[in-house]
């Protein structure tokens, strides 16, 4: 997924000199090709994250486009100040790439997850919040967060686990996809939670349960409208996200259902309120916190009961 | 020379007049911080030497000005107004209903380069500034105006060693040595000196003026086009917090109060 991003986003770069990335010193093999082809388009600004958004905002006054890159804590949680006052207040160019959704680095522990970046940005004003599912939604961001006008927050992951979407011309500007329509239920997924979501309504199929799944890929602004549509008449809906319970997904959808004057059953499923100080695999993890298909599944069937 | 430096205390006299009133109108306002860098923004912008235009805003070549520390912008606002970046009429509405200029420097205004006030923003947006005149082969400055309690924050530490390991030498760093922050002095609160031997551990090129003297910041910065170090600029104005109404100067409490009664009779006295 990140490999795809920085793909694309190299070959923007290419064609427009403006485009200058920021590196807080976190590599990829995909940026050497960056670094080393396009010496003038980058830098990387040392373990000074405070400085690089500043630095930023500095360029992007100046006619830049420009992305800055680091594990998601770094890049929103450390430098929230720096995004919100520098970034946001005069609606600049800067487009913020994070990587290591939810528990992607499930061995580094607490430091390194990301569980609360959704809630921090979507509090932010002029902010839009992409977050990919795959590796063509993840190239397809790269071309969409340079066309959109203002700061934009990019939550990649490291590797696609299965690919979602197939047409290479797929159009994301409506801010999510319904990608299966079923009449029993919705489950509304981001990130690389949309491939369990996709599961579980495998799952719940083999039972007579047809589900629809939304891929909310645009977190903000929401399309309110047609989320709004999209669940209008099923009773049960559940959010899946691999980010807190407080201010995610979750969040956002439920202030649409609370004021859209209809009734549903209605549940979160994310990280719970706390920090994760267990270690292992990504897909231990999720299992210890109820995230695994089947898992998901469970849950839903209770919720239809 | 002579008649040059006499105008610009005149021109300061008027600004720090600007400065008691909008506050004192406004019943709001740092007027102690606007005074102690007057001198400063009147050297910089009717003393010849920053590269500014009123009537083109957008002009690509400009040198560009960054009060990092943001709650000095009265005596900003009052000096882009006396050069016709907006109205002088428009100064009486500093913080008031429905009015642009707000109690730290706001990027809405003409003239007006950062949004700034959460203290440790500017020195960055400078160097970013700095490079992109770098990257684009423009021969305009970045100037920064920082507090020297500003100089606390970790941010401004990070910036210093970006921007002379970039030989970022197109950037302007001025301290507003005043040695007070909001509660006690710098050196009670959090110690900065030996401020010159940091700035220089830092890479930079370090100058020290007297900020109240234009004779002394005109010669400091007389050569700021032609300089050849290769390094970043750091100049430690030394300065009095208050500077011009004897009361406030060098007085803790007078970081965010407005006179009132006798005392504004008296500052008013003093400006005269």
């Amino acid at each position: 997924m990140r490999v795809e991003f920085f793909s694309s986003l190299y070959e923007i770069a290419a064609k427009d000199d403006r485009v200058i990335l920021l590196v807080s010193d976190t590599g990829a093999l995909v940026l050497d090709k960056f670094s080393q082809d396009k010496p003038d388009q980058f830098i990387n600004v040392g373990i000074a994250e405070a400085n690089m958004v500043g630095v930023a905002a500095g360029l992007a006054k100046s006619g830049k486009i420009v992305y800055i890159y680091a594990i998601i804590p770094f890049v929103t949680m450390r430098v929230f100040d720096q995004i919100r006052v520098d970034v946001c207040c005069d609606n600049l160019p800067v487009k913020a790439v994070g990587v290591g959704a939810g528990m992607d680095y499930s061995t580094l522990g607490p430091t390194h997850h990301a569980l609360e970046d959704i809630a921090l940005m979507r509090s932010l004003p002029q902010m839009t919040i992409l977050s990919p599912c795959d590796s063509l939604s993840s190239a397809a961001f790269a071309q969409l967060s340079y066309e959109t006008p203002g700061p934009v927050y990019i939550r990649l992951e490291r590797y696609t686990e299965s690919p979602v979407y197939s047409n290479p011309s797929e159009d994301f500007t409506d801010g999510l996809k319904i990608l299966r329509k079923g009449g029993d239920l919705c489950i509304i997924a981001t990130g690389r939670m949309v491939v369990t979501a996709q599961k579980a309504a495998d799952e719940l199929s083999h039972r007579s349960i047809d589900a629809t799944v939304i891929d909310l890929y645009r977190i903000k602004p929401l399309n309110v409208e047609l989320l709004t549509k999209a669940i209008s008449g099923l009773k049960v809906v559940a959010t899946l996200e691999e980010h807190s319970i407080i201010g995610g997904i979750g969040s956002a959808v439920s202030e649409v259902i609370a004021e859209s004057g209809q009734a549903f059953q209605f549940k979160r499923l994310g990280l719970p309120d706390r920090f994760c100080r267990q270690y292992g695999t990504r897909k231990y993890l999720h299992t210890l916190n109820n995230l695994d298909a089947s898992q998901v599944t469970s849950t839903i069937l209770q919720m239809l009961k | 020379m002579g008649e040059n430096i006499v105008n610009l205390e005149k021109k300061a006299k008027w600004v720090r007049n600007q400065v008691l009133e909008m506050c004192v109108g406004a019943g709001a306002g740092h007027i102690a911080p606007a005074y102690s860098c007057t001198d400063i923004l009147v050297a910089l912008y009717q003393g010849d030497i920053l590269r500014v235009n009123p009537q083109n805003l957008a002009w690509e070549d400009r040198d560009r000005f960054i009060l990092s520390k943001g709650q000095g912008c009265a005596s900003l606002y009052a000096v882009l107004a006396d050069m016709g970046f907006f109205p002088i009429s428009e100064l009486s509405s500093y913080t008031r209903l429905g009015s642009r200029l707000g109690g730290h420097s706001e990027s809405n205004v003409p003239g007006v380069e950062a949004f700034t006030g959460s203290l440790g923003h500017g020195l960055a947006l400078g160097a970013g500034m700095a490079l992109a005149a770098k990257m684009d082969r423009k021969d305009y400055l970045a100037f920064v105006l920082l507090g020297d309690g500003e100089l606390q924050e970790g941010s401004n530490w990070e910036s210093m060693m970006f921007a002379s390991h970039h030989h970022l030498d197109n950037l302007i760093a001025i301290v507003d040595r005043n040695s007070l922050q909001a509660l006690d002095f710098t050196e009670q609160v959090l110690t900065l000196d030996p401020l010159t031997k940091k700035w220089e551990a830092f890479g930079w090129e370090v100058r020290t003026a007297d900020g109240h003297s234009y004779d002394s910041l005109l010669s400091t910065l007389g050569d700021i086009r032609s300089r050849q170090s290769g390094k970043p600029l750091a100049v430690v104005a030394l300065t009095t917090k208050g500077k011009g109404v004897s009361f406030m100067e060098n007085s803790p409490i007078w970081h965010f109060r407005i006179p009132v009664g006798d005392e504004l009779e008296q500052a008013r006295k003093e400006l005269a």
